[in-house]
């Protein structure tokens, strides 16, 4: 965008943007929707036990399914993926396009090997026996951390698209920043969001030899 | 890419040379008719718009209310059967809810906030416009059903090998409004996924979930504009109360709306993939609906009234001559309501058996909700006081609003006491009480804001003796209707049943009550008429027919598309009243200066991203009942959308130079009809 007089250049009240503000107004609203379904897991989690049953008729446990490795390899992949995208901001604001392709084409590569490990385990769950229809927890467990998902699939498309946009030329000056600190503040929210569903749906199943929540039935072999 | 420069400053768009969108294609900027209208980033043309869908959807509901009524008026009736009954109770509600109050509140939203302010436009015309189509398209999808529901009864699906996977019990919704699980869920295990109800019910998923997006597109704007686009001096404490409640309906909005936003999609998971979220057999809990539905329907309630007590906050004081009494504690009071509204949600629930903890409660949260309310009411007598009180119709439709509202208020403090409400839960008397919120003070505010600002927006005055005899048969058909209902209620008449047996001493009263209905409707028609009839014929009036109080009446009538020949400096609240009685003056800043001002650009790209809603919304009902090849509907609306929304992004925003009257060299604003 050219330093034309546009309409989002003029002083605003507060002196905060637009699109920045409605930004953050968006990422008020997402709190709201992701604390309602964390809410709806955690509810049902505290009310049943972590048990199921899959397809063949054996009682499994959502702890056994766990890789937990893995999932704290792809947060640490997610969280690192912020940085990048930090580096990115910094980058459009001192205008080096340049640095800003290379690290926005590093936060796409780390969403993407996010979104994979994810893919990875939905698979593995689900030949493990647990499915979205055999249990509550499969319903929300999938629901919850699938919403998320589907999250970070959004923000990948909105910087590849951003990414290609910069070799346009148009993506630059001050409104060019704007543009990619407001999708940074999108993206940070949603790693933000995964810390807690990490912690809430998978770490405090780790807490005590049966939990934080317990199974729920009286003897289990782990 | 620089879109003004090679534009001369003109005072009519029309003069413009066509200016070419970042995509090279011309935008419909300089276009009249059907074109403007379907790709106008005008915030008053949409507010029109929304005011004219909202109108029309209002008569909808009002025909399915009739008919209710129609039904009821006599014991052992048959004019409808029991599940036509079911239908069009879940789709009056719906309708008057989400396509006739909620827009007519967001006409009044696009139509005054940015002229109240001091702004040109919203913060985002182009998703002004998409949020506004977006609502037309979820409207239409819910409606969808009714024609499926006819198509239906006429025997057209009969031949469909997929029409009895189509329907178990219904084509239009039948679950009541706040569609209760199980019954808008499923039941059996393992993902057997069987329905209680028909494809209405993921028609009223999909729309709702439609609107929602609609309204959240539209809330992020407005609280971003009222927050960011005031004009010099207009601070938070001196902005119109219109404007303050704007902005704490739109951040209800955004609180709100994602917990049902999550319950509509738990549900739909439910119905379509076979989730377990609220199926019993399978050990989900049909409550949690119920909790989540509330804790989005209650802050809803408020969402529906608080427009409403804005545009009465206007009204009095310009009627009475009089500034309004303690404004600070009437958006305060307007604060408090909408943040305790995010606490009572379970005063819905209490015969679900909360416990007593909870109960109590939220006995005491609902009844602390009654004191800022009732804060209001005083200070708007506290405005009448000692004012010299003009009866003009928007002022009696106020002062109506006033004294039902506190009506429906006082049956609502009843149903705090957990005991008491336990007797009156889904009997009638819930229905008296909260049509005498939503019709007496919701209604009469909005009918009170439509005759108030009417002569802003078209420039006419609406026929004075006709708005009388409207506005007296709206309150009159309304008390026959629902007064009644009161004692109907506590003689044990239930809710949601289509006919009731001859004996139960509910004769009388349901005659009187389908009579007074019959009054209001005329009225309620009579009132849209004379208004349709303004917009064309109604008599050429001045600017400031009614000696108004805000920044909207220093504007010619109807209003310039730059709003604001020069921008406005206030000095205080209340900034045009003072102007002209007062000391304080409206300064004004030639701020366009030579270049003239900056217009936002016409786009189609709004229209077309929500048409993907059209199809989505469409395909996914079709899809969730099995209709072969209806997956490929929802996959076309998607990509719709999502091609909508990247030659949104990549078109750019444009823009254009209009020179004002005031750049042109005359001094002050120019007035199209003299005083």
């Amino acid at each position: 965008m050219s330093e034309t007089a546009d309409a989002h250049d003029a002083p605003t009240s507060t002196g905060i943007d637009h699109k920045k503000l409605i930004m953050w107004l968006f990422l008020a609203s997402d709190c709201m929707f992701f604390g309602t379904l964390i809410s709806t897991h955690l509810l049902y989690r505290k009310l049943y036990p972590s048990g199921f049953t899959d397809a063949e008729g054996h009682q499994r446990f959502i702890q056994n399914l766990f890789n937990i490795e893995l999932t704290s390899f792809s947060t640490f992949i997610l969280l690192m993926s912020s940085f990048l995208m930090a580096l990115a901001v910094s980058a459009m604001h001192k205008g080096e396009i340049k640095s800003f392709r290379r690290n926005v084409l590093g936060v796409i590569f780390f969403g993407l090997i996010f979104l994979g490990c994810q893919v990875f385990e939905f698979t593995h769950f689900y030949h493990q026996g647990l499915t979205i229809q055999n249990s509550v927890l499969g319903s929300t467990f999938y629901v919850l951390t699938g919403t998320h998902g589907t999250h970070v699939a959004i923000g990948v498309l909105w910087l590849i698209l951003m990414y290609f946009y910069s070799f346009t030329g148009k993506l630059g000056g001050h409104m060019g920043a704007l543009d990619v600190e407001v999708a940074g503040l999108y993206w940070h929210f949603v790693d933000i969001v995964w810390i807690i569903i990490f912690t809430a749906v998978y770490l405090v199943e780790y807490l005590g030899p049966n939990g934080f929540w317990g199974t729920g039935l009286p003897a289990v072999t782990k | 890419m620089s879109h003004d420069s090679h534009h001369d400053p003109v005072a009519c768009k029309t003069e413009l040379a066509p200016e070419r969108s970042d995509l090279g294609l011309i935008r419909p900027d300089r276009t009249t008719g059907w074109t403007d209208w379907l790709t106008t980033v005008d915030h008053k043309k949409i507010g029109i718009l929304y005011g004219a869908f909202a109108m029309f959807y209002f008569l909808v509901g009002g025909v399915e209310a009739l008919a209710i009524r129609t039904q009821l008026a006599r014991p052992d009736n048959d004019f409808i059967t029991a599940r036509m009954y079911n239908q069009l109770f879940t789709m009056h509600g719906t309708t008057m809810i989400f396509l006739g109050v909620m827009p007519l509140s967001a006409a009044f939203f696009n139509f005054l906030v940015p002229l109240q302010i001091g702004a040109r436009d919203v913060a985002f015309p182009r998703l002004n416009a998409f949020s506004l189509w977006t609502f037309v398209f979820g409207a239409f999808v819910l409606n969808a059903s009714w024609l499926f529901e006819f198509a239906h009864l006429a025997g057209w699906l009969n031949s469909f090998d997929w029409h009895k996977a189509l329907v178990y019990t219904d084509f239009a919704p039948a679950n009541g409004w706040f569609s209760y699980a199980p019954l808008s869920g499923t039941f059996g295990q393992n993902g057997q996924a069987l329905r209680f109800t028909g494809v209405g019910t993921d028609f009223w998923i999909i729309g709702i979930q439609v609107l929602g997006i609609a309204s959240l597109a539209a809330s992020f704007n407005f609280i971003c504009t009222i927050i960011n686009m005031r004009a010099k001096g207009m601070t938070m404490m001196r902005l119109p109360v219109f404007t303050w409640m704007t902005l704490i309906t739109a951040i209800l909005i955004i609180l709100a709306f994602p917990a049902i936003t999550v319950a509509l999609i738990e549900l739909m998971f439910d119905r379509a993939f076979g989730a377990n979220f609220f199926n019993p057999s399978a050990g989900g809990q049909p409550v949690l609906w119920q909790h989540l539905f509330w804790i989005f329907g209650h802050p809803e309630v408020y969402i529906l009234v608080l427009p409403a007590m804005g545009i009465v906050s206007e009204i009095l004081p310009t009627f009475s001559g009089k500034a309004l009494f303690g404004y600070p504690i009437i958006v305060f009071s307007g604060a408090v309501i909408g943040f305790l509204g995010f606490a009572v949600w379970s005063h819905h629930m209490f015969t679900t058996g909360l416990g007593p903890v909870p109960t109590a409660a939220f006995s005491l949260l609902t009844m602390a909700i009654a004191v800022p309310t009732g804060v209001k009411i005083f200070n708007w007598l506290g405005t009448i006081w000692g004012g010299r009180v003009r009866f003009t119709p928007p002022m009696v439709l106020s002062l109506g609003f006033i004294w039902m509202f506190m009506c429906g208020g006082f049956s609502g403090v009843m149903h705090s006491s957990a005991p008491a409400d336990s007797q009156q839960q889904d009997s009638y008397f819930v229905i008296a009480h909260f049509h005498y919120v939503l019709l007496g003070g919701v209604l009469l505010g909005l009918m009170a804001g439509l005759y108030f600002w009417f002569p802003k927006i078209f420039g006419r005055m609406p026929n004075a003796p006709i708005a009388y005899l409207a506005s007296g048969m709206v309150i009159l058909g309304f008390n026959l209707a629902f007064g009644p209902m009161h004692y109907l209620g506590l003689a044990g008449m239930p809710r949601r049943t289509h006919t009731y047996h001859a004996g139960n001493g509910w004769e009388t009263w349901n005659y009187v009550a389908t009579i007074g209905a019959y009054i209001l409707g005329a009225g309620v028609f009579l009132a849209f008429a004379n208004l349709a009839w303004t917009a064309f014929k109604g008599k050429k009036c001045s600017s400031d027919p009614w000696g108004g109080r805000t920044l909207e009446w220093s504007l010619p009538s109807p209003v310039p598309e730059y709003n604001f020949a020069q921008a406005p400096i206030v000095a205080t609240r209340d900034a045009y009243f003072e102007d002209r009685h007062g000391g304080k003056r409206i300064a004004y800043e030639n701020d366009g200066g030579e270049a003239g001002v900056h217009m936002p650009s016409q786009s189609w790209m709004p229209l077309v991203a929500s048409t993907g809603f059209l199809f989505a919304g469409f395909g996914m009902p079709m899809m969730a009942m099995g209709v072969p090849h209806a997956g490929w509907i929802v996959i076309t609306g998607l990509g719709v959308l999502i091609l909508g929304i990247w030659l949104w992004a990549v078109e750019g925003p444009g823009g254009y130079m209009l020179k004002t009257p005031a750049a042109a060299g005359s001094p002050a604003p120019a007035e199209t009809v003299a005083h």
